[in-house]
């Protein structure tokens, strides 16, 4: 069909490569994911208790991570944090070896990078309680603590879900950067095979499919989510 | 007219423009009508193509393609160079955007498919191994499952894997290889040989070697676009006037390359032929 050529694909070794390269991916998206939702969650958390050096240091973390190239933290993380002494000797050779994995240095970044938006997105949720319900909250007597964990998460979680969703699907194809650092995700694996077949078009046709796939997977499942929270009178609930 | 209607002729337009392009019309006329051959060469490839201290480019193939300009136009100088990658080089040739590449090409069945190769000039040996001078390895067989850092894209990455069962850690750049072999990520860095050897006379390089030799000599060619004939057949006289006249073994003393059997004999065959 248009003249697509797609006999390579018959290879078990490129077949295996895809196969290596949509596990990889989906493992790095998967933890690097959970990880910046802990991170964003935590961060506005610490937000939320107005301590002045815990916003500081929450707020430089954010701009450092939301501010810099996720391409570029995987860089510092793999070439540099090693020459800065960030070493293990290695139990077999007795060679001095870098701590970070290119697997870890991936997954760290883009969880830092994540986590970063992650807390505006959670902070905005916080942000946009109606003073109204926590006075009536404290009126009714619940504590700091108790107003926190049952009347605001669940409040501004739900608000901050359509946010989160861009967040998530943004990290998701973040991944692919990870190649540069010799992950071998999904990109890394398409690089080798449209060298090796010149079927570069579809090569690239297939990869686009796969990744639409996977983040469509993602999103449909936040907006399922999205629906099952859904308070009355706000958003879907309307 | 509608969206629909202006987007549907566009779409026309393009695919009559990507029809017109891949019914290659004939480069030779194209080229003596511009008065210019437009050439993909590489620029960080000593000895083959790469900057010299005065930031031009130079090399053995780019020598090459200078003398090819000659042969065509009547001149070396009316050439255009254009830098490739081994990535891009058969794209930029299937687009239209150069004439012609020498680029270290290797002939290989795969490529012969999508392009045409002109007469082999090369015959360059094929990845070896650089790795510290401590090591006891010294044959392919010994790195099955060791991480060897490489390049992504190169033609024997799938060889390595697949045959020789090595963990490839693959980069985009030699420059970055060459830091994670030095971090200790790889314990090797697998890679064109000829590349390497000249790596192994920089200071830095000197507590390195070659652990494992080249698995096998690969001949090396000018890469041209599908029946093109006239272009090619002119090329390749051009490539053979120049070996019949000795220029490539000049060209391999200029830069600094040993002297190759393979050069030798190919001049001794077209100076008998001419």
């Amino acid at each position: 069909m248009f003249g697509l050529d797609y006999s390579w694909l018959a290879d078990p070794a490129y077949q295996n490569w895809l196969v290596t390269g949509v596990i990889n991916t989906l493992e790095l998206a998967a933890l690097s994911s959970s990880v910046a939702i802990l991170i964003g969650m935590l961060g506005a958390l610490g937000l939320s208790l107005r301590v002045f050096w815990l916003d500081a240091l929450i707020e430089f973390f954010v701009e450092v991570f939301r501010n810099t190239p996720p391409l570029l933290q995987m860089l510092f993380a793999y070439f540099t944090l090693s020459t800065l002494g960030l070493k293990t000797t290695d139990p077999v050779t007795g060679l001095e070896v870098p701590l970070l994995s290119a697997f870890a240095c991936a997954c760290i970044s883009l969880s830092l990078f994540g986590g970063a938006l992650a807390i505006e997105a959670f902070r905005s949720g916080l942000e946009t309680m109606p003073k109204a319900i926590t006075e009536a909250g404290r009126s009714l007597g619940y504590s700091r603590w108790a107003r926190f964990w049952r009347i605001e998460v669940p409040i501004a979680s739900r608000v901050c879900l359509p946010s989160l969703t861009n967040i998530l699907t943004n990290l998701f194809k973040t991944t692919s950067q990870a190649s540069v650092i010799t992950v071998p995700e999904l990109m890394y694996y398409a690089g080798q095979i449209y060298n090796d077949t010149f079927r570069t078009l579809e090569v690239m046709i297939l990869i686009l499919i796969i990744y639409v796939v996977l983040v469509s997977i993602l999103s449909y499942g936040m907006s399922r989510l999205e629906a099952y929270l859904t308070l009355p009178g706000y958003g879907k609930g309307q | 007219m509608t969206k629909f209607g202006k987007l549907a002729v566009s779409a026309v337009a393009l695919a009559s423009a990507v029809a017109a392009n891949s019914a290659v019309a004939d480069t030779l006329e194209d080229v003596i009508a511009r008065d210019t051959l437009i050439v993909g060469v590489k620029n960080d490839y000593p000895p083959y193509g790469y900057l010299n201290d005065a930031g031009e480019t130079v090399g053995f193939e780019v020598e090459l393609a200078k003398y090819v300009a000659k042969e065509l136009l009547g001149s070396p100088d009316k050439i255009e160079l254009v830098p490739v990658v081994a990535a891009n080089r058969i794209q930029f040739l299937e687009a239209g955007r150069v004439d012609v590449i020498f680029a270290t090409l290797g002939v290989t069945d795969q490529r012969d498919e999508v392009i045409d190769f002109t007469v082999h000039y090369v015959s360059a040996a094929g990845p070896s191994v650089l790795m510290p001078e401590a090591t006891t390895v010294n044959s392919w067989e010994q790195l099955k499952g060791q991480p060897i850092c490489g390049i992504q894209g190169s033609y024997y990455n799938k060889k390595m894997t697949e045959e020789f069962g090595i963990n490839l850690v693959n980069f985009k750049n030699q420059a970055d290889a060459y830091r994670a072999l030095k971090d200790n990520r790889c314990i090797g860095f697998v890679f064109d040989d000829m590349t390497l050897q000249k790596k192994l006379e920089e200071a830095d390089w000197s507590e390195y070697k070659i652990a494992v030799a080249p698995y096998e000599f690969l001949p090396m060619a000018g890469g041209l676009r599908e029946d093109d004939a006239a272009f090619a057949e002119a090329v390749n006289n051009a490539i053979v006037k120049a070996e019949g006249e000795g220029k490539l073994i000049e060209w391999e003393t200029e830069f600094g390359m040993p002297h190759s059997d393979y050069i030798a004999k190919r001049a001794e065959a077209a100076a008998a032929q001419n």
